[in-house]
């Protein structure tokens, strides 16, 4: 199972914001198990790299290829597997839906391909704190709260690689180093490889490789 | 994929516009009703007239004739049929034979010699033996023979019967009358003239005129007469059934004169038909109407849902799943508008039948076959555009 970029590069980027990067305009061959860190400034295109990873966008030029197929020859159906069973995602924006509880927004996703029992979900939201709130509807938790519904969320599934895209931005350091902790678990269940997006270097990541974006 | 759809049906945001789905329910309803009610009518309509009563032979025997207007008084051409217009009728599908009535094209005059003191000039007319409903062996003719077998008219016999008695004549029996022998005058150009003699040998129900065998009358037209040419100003037609609404159309396109009385029961199933089937046109366009009425519905709320199927999208959920899974919420209600319009059709024959048709043998009291099967039809047919719309909107969404 290997996620590779090939001389991949945003469409709406022009050439001189590639020629500091280390991923883009690069070829890169991400495998099973490895912890990749990607420390990125705002404006470096880290969300456009998580979103195109994820199929969600194709405004990019190069490709990127799944278990040696392009992601561009994907179909719609082709995408739903792909996002079932091979890859998961935290995203900035999280992405609940807000009139569904904490408990529904996790259970949407178990469901779908369960990886965990349904008892799981109460187990980790005990641990990442928010125990008390699988029964509130998600849109009257707070940001951080979300923050970690949505980490919760992505771990309910199969997958070979975790895309984290600022996961931990509105968490403290305890309850960050909780969550990191929790998905690395995860991660070495399934012998997953973790694609871990930031700002900054964060050190709880163990990262196996670094890429300044 | 075992996902179950319980949790997402919530996030089909449906409340909000109920008012328009139910519309849309109702009108379908109403459509398949006026639709299946319609079809029952015109298969109803079927049995009753024509179709089922099979003639005594197997077909109807009409005269035709040209339409003498004031425009066409005086102009033989255009009143008698000529063989190009026997042809174009004998080509028609619903009619199964065509045979012209051939007149004396010189004078006849007829006596009954010394019984009854009677004459009077006359005309004959000869017809193919295959049209005429009684033909006894001894209805021939040879050149040379001067006895001349006669089929003569039952409704003659009857108007003679009537005004017998006031010109001092005696009335006849239909034994009688075919032993009277009458003496058959023939005037040709130039003095010619040769007497022969007739009697009746057969009565016919049928055919309204003196009927002498064809051979003669084709003989003496060519001796007597100055013309071979086939222009009978009446033709023989025999169909299956003179109730055929393409036959009465046709024969009203051609402006040809027929019998009223013999396809009276053809007009008004003409018309009924008629009214039948713009009533089931009509349902088929409400269907059309709430079925379109319907993927509006399924637009406005997949657009108000845009969102949540959109993440659930997002979230790895097929498309094709999806589809199939909005679309699969609105077949217990389609099903069930589609059996209540049926239920009320059914009741509806039954009433029909019942009340107003007084349980006549020729109708049932269930639907026919066709009516299911449409039912059954509309079902899928709804089903199938629900599917498609919904996977349409939704694989835009991706």
């Amino acid at each position: 199972m290997q996620l590779q970029l090939q001389q991949l590069l945003p469409v709406y980027f022009d050439e001189s914001q590639r020629s500091a990067s280390e991923v883009w305009r690069k070829d890169l061959s991400f495998s099973k198990g490895e912890y990749i860190k990607i420390v990125a400034p705002s404006g470096s295109g880290k969300s456009s790299l998580m979103h195109f990873l994820y199929g969600l966008r194709n405004e990019y030029n190069g490709n990127i290829v799944y278990n040696n197929r392009p992601l561009r020859q994907y179909t719609a159906e082709d995408f739903a597997s792909y996002r079932k069973d091979h890859v998961s995602i935290v995203f900035q924006d999280l992405r609940l839906f807000p009139e569904q509880t904490v408990f529904e927004n996790i259970e949407l996703k178990r469901q779908l391909n369960p990886f965990h029992p349904a008892e799981k979900i109460r187990e980790m939201a005990e641990r990442l704190g928010i125990g008390n709130k699988l029964a509130s509807k998600s849109r009257i938790c707070s940001y951080g709260e979300q923050q970690r519904v949505a980490i919760i969320r992505a771990l309910m599934q199969p997958f070979d690689f975790l895309l984290l895209d600022e996961p931990f931005s509105h968490l403290d350091d305890k309850n960050s180093q909780n969550a990191m902790g929790l998905m690395l678990e995860e991660a070495k269940l399934r012998n997953a490889a973790i694609i871990f997006a930031d700002l900054e270097r964060i050190d709880y990541f163990p990262y196996t490789r670094l890429f300044h974006l | 994929m075992a996902a179950s759809f319980k949790p997402i049906r919530s996030l089909l945001q449906t409340g909000t516009n109920s008012g328009s789905r139910w519309f849309s329910y109702i009108g379908l309803g109403i459509g398949v009703l006026l639709l299946l009610c319609s079809i029952q009518m015109f298969i109803n309509i079927q049995q009753l007239v024509g179709g089922e009563s099979k003639r005594k032979e197997g077909y109807d025997f009409i005269s035709i004739s040209k339409t003498i207007t004031n425009e066409t008084m005086g102009q033989l051409e255009k009143n008698l049929f000529n063989e190009t217009d026997i042809k174009e009728i004998a080509a028609q599908p619903f009619i199964q034979g065509v045979s012209p009535l051939v007149a004396n094209r010189f004078r006849v005059q007829l006596s009954a010699g010394d019984i009854i003191p009677f004459s009077t000039d006359m005309f004959l007319e000869s017809l193919d033996n295959n049209f005429i409903d009684t033909v006894p062996p001894n209805f021939s003719w040879q050149e040379g023979q001067d006895y001349i077998p006669i089929v003569f008219s039952s409704d003659f016999l009857e108007i003679y019967n009537v005004f017998a008695p006031g010109y001092g004549l005696p009335q006849l029996s239909e034994a009688t009358a075919s032993q009277v022998v009458v003496y058959i005058t023939c005037y040709g150009p130039n003095g010619v003239q040769q007497t022969f003699r007739g009697s009746i040998v057969a009565l016919s129900d049928r055919v309204n005129s003196i009927i002498v065998p064809k051979n003669f009358l084709d003989w003496a037209n060519n001796k007597f007469g100055n013309t071979t040419s086939v222009r009978a100003s009446r033709l023989y037609i025999k169909t299956n059934d003179a109730n055929n609404p393409d036959f009465l159309n046709y024969l009203q396109q051609k402006n040809y004169k027929v019998n009223k009385d013999k396809t009276k029961f053809g007009r008004v199933k003409q018309v009924l038909q008629g009214i039948f089937s713009g009533l089931g046109i009509f349902g088929l366009l409400v269907v059309i109407l709430a079925l379109m009425l319907f993927s509006f519905y399924l637009q406005l709320m997949i657009a108000r849902s845009k969102d949540n199927l959109q993440l659930l999208l997002l979230m790895g959920y097929s498309p094709n799943w999806l589809s199939k899974n909005v679309s699969k919420q609105f077949v217990p209600v389609y099903i069930l508008v589609v059996l209540v319009a049926l239920a009320l059709t059914g009741g509806m024959q039954w009433a029909f039948h019942h009340f107003a048709m007084f349980d006549r043998p020729e109708l049932s009291s269930m639907l026919h076959w066709t009516v299911l099967a449409t039912a059954l039809f509309l079902i899928g047919l709804s089903l199938f555009t629900n599917y498609r719309m919904v996977r349409k909107l939704l694989y835009r969404l991706v």
